[in-house]
């Protein structure tokens, strides 16, 4: 179970917003969950999968727009982003928390953020 | 048709089965260890948290407890389990904890605290424990050093299962210079040379019974094939607090009433202060110092070096913000609270995996509220700029001591905190006979014979301080009594 390269697109939109990083960055997240999808435990990866589909597909239901979160603009798509995070369903809420913490891995394991912020490459081990 | 044969099958290789496995190897009894994960190899160490968890962690990380909330419950899988990828912590079993474990399950007689302290000093002395040198505190460690001082708290550097430290606060992604003494470099290459067979890729689904005696083992390889491992003597069941009870239940065997219930954790949160000057969380040991003055209160502090991948998901803030929130990372000091928590759930076996269920009680969310306002005035003692106590509904970030009132009225709804969980216990807890628990003071699971269970699931209850020391301890003693 990974994401269409359709999928990839429209929620590396979406993550470049939620990180304020170039579409490239976020594509590259973006293709992180893909794999991520792909080893994921079966539970893990429809829950995940779940909540790309619902945080790319659900403008309608939090901000009333029937399109894709990726065609909002981007100040519609700040407030449809911001009604996940301070949703007040414990569900929505951490559905996020679980795309944003599986994003974070991948955002956070690219050379070019951890030079930026002063963190060494990973590296294989050094016995 | 029997794969192996040997005069105790070990099932699991973390801290209780790799010290029984040694144990009965010392005696000179043949021993098969079998091991549901895959054997750790240099080229899997320090890999970053996604690795480490894809290929060393139960369920590559995803396992977790349901309840009111969604408790991520973590667990090494791996030859040497939860002792590769947790943060080298070792602490004797205080006298006051053994008295509410130990104590209060009338084991004191089978299992006195002196004969687990005997146990203590050898694996000490095996496992080279000292105290974090003032070299390894790292920013995060020193901070909290400083932090207690000023506030005239009770704290001291965590004494640590290391040898020569190179302090490159990569503990939980499996030690990447192998420094740390685990069990896969330590208990297991030694019973191996006595002879012990290490099978990992073995995963073990039910132990077979005749008449009533535990007489083989079998399962799935990783490969999809089975296997069965007939046991001469018996069977050690020390596959950790899920997986135990799930292979009982499997097998039938146990009592219903008490097998996989009482399930028990130390679940823990973490708050996050940001300082003027760099802390560089990725230099020091992991967890390097420690907070124990609350400890009669139902919770510790430990500091913990959270890797960058995994440090901002509370951070508030999207977009530009979020650039902010994370460009203070090098800055970033994160300390966690630990709670002894009065909650039990239950583990039920599933298709294919584990059912946790735990919820909080009101009690335990009382600690965490109490830990995290703890935490962050000593955040502020120490220094710090800005403080993220990471609770929906509270806070955001307080940037001065005198905000710390607001901490007062936090939820205790457990559904708006970040809670995690990597001690488990008591889900095969030990009882006088099957009314009380699942096996006796000897470990001996009522009802059958041949078959022991010498893991975190045989203790009476949670200990209120990490727990591999005390794991270690009795499956120690009460192998010895096996060979």
């Amino acid at each position: 179970m990974g994401l269409s390269r359709s999928a990839q697109r429209r929620i590396a939109v979406v993550l470049a917003d939620v990180f304020g990083e170039s579409l490239d960055v976020a594509s590259a997240i973006a293709a992180f969950l893909d794999g991520y999808l792909r080893r994921a435990p079966p539970r893990a990866a429809l829950g995940l999968r779940a909540v790309v589909w619902g945080v790319t597909w659900l403008p309608i239901a939090f901000v009333g727009v029937p399109l894709p979160a990726s065609a909002l603009s981007p100040r519609t798509r700040a407030r449809y982003i911001d009604r996940w995070v301070h949703s007040k369903s414990y569900v929505l809420r951490e559905g996020f928390y679980l795309l944003k913490a599986i994003a974070l891995m991948g955002w956070g394991a690219q050379d070019a953020v951890r030079l930026r912020l002063g963190v060494g490459p990973l590296t294989a081990a050094q016995p | 048709m029997t794969d192996d044969v040997a005069d105790f099958v070990v099932v699991g290789s973390g801290a209780a089965g790799a010290t029984a496995a040694l144990v009965l190897a010392q005696s000179g009894r043949e021993v098969v260890v079998l091991e549901e994960g895959p054997r750790v190899r240099d080229e899997d160490r320090g890999l970053g948290p996604t690795e480490s968890f894809m290929r060393l962690f139960r369920d590559r990380g995803t396992q977790v407890a349901m309840g009111r909330s969604v408790i991520p419950v973590l667990q090494g899988r791996c030859l040497g389990g939860t002792t590769v990828v947790n943060g080298a912590i070792v602490w004797r079993l205080p006298e006051d904890a053994y008295a509410r474990s130990f104590g209060a399950a009338g084991a004191a007689g089978a299992i006195p605290h002196a004969a687990l302290e005997e146990r203590m000093d050898c694996i000490e002395r095996d496992l080279s424990v000292a105290p974090a040198p003032d070299r390894l505190l790292g920013g995060n460690g020193s901070l909290m050093k400083a932090g207690a001082a000023k506030l005239g708290w009770r704290g001291h550097a965590i004494r640590r299962n290391v040898l020569d430290c190179q302090g490159s606060g990569r503990c939980l992604e499996a030690c990447p210079t192998r420094r740390k003494q685990s069990m896969e470099v330590t208990y297991l290459p030694r019973a191996a040379e006595l002879g012990a067979r290490l099978l990992p890729d073995h995963e073990v689904e039910r132990i077979e019974v005749v008449g009533s005696r535990a007489s083989a083992v079998s399962g799935r390889r990783a490969d999809g094939t089975r296997f069965r491992v007939a046991a001469r003597a018996g069977v050690v069941l020390a596959a950790s607090a899920v997986q135990s009870p799930c292979i009982l239940w499997r097998s039938g065997l146990g009592p219903r009433e008490h097998v996989g219930k009482h399930f028990r954790l130390h679940p823990a949160t973490a708050v996050a202060g940001v300082y003027r000057d760099p802390v560089r969380l990725w230099e020091g040991a992991t967890q390097s110092y420690e907070i124990d003055e609350f400890r009669h209160e139902g919770f510790k502090m430990e500091v913990t070096g959270l890797p960058l991948e995994l440090a901002g998901v509370r951070l508030p803030g999207m977009g530009a913000a979020f650039q902010r929130s994370m460009a203070d990372y090098p800055n970033m000091a994160v300390w966690g609270v630990q709670i002894r928590a009065e909650a039990e759930g239950t583990v039920t076996p599933a298709r294919g995996r584990a059912d946790l269920a735990y919820t909080p009680t009101r009690a335990d969310m009382e600690r965490f509220r109490a830990g995290a306002r703890r935490l962050s005035e000593m955040h502020f003692a120490a220094g710090a700029a800005r403080v993220y106590p990471g609770v929906h509904g509270g806070p955001e970030v307080l940037t001065s001591a005198d905000e710390l009132g607001q901490l007062d009225g936090l939820s205790l709804d457990p559904r708006d905190w970040s809670i995690i969980s990597s001690h488990i216990f008591s889900t095969c807890r030990m009882g006088a006979d099957a009314r009380a628990g699942v096996v006796g003071f000897d470990g001996a699971v009522h009802g059958t014979t041949g078959l022991w269970v010498l893991d975190a699931s045989a203790l009476p209850t949670n200990l209120g301080v990490n727990p591999q020391h005390t794991i270690m301890a009795m499956a120690m003693l009460l192998a010895e009594r096996l060979a």
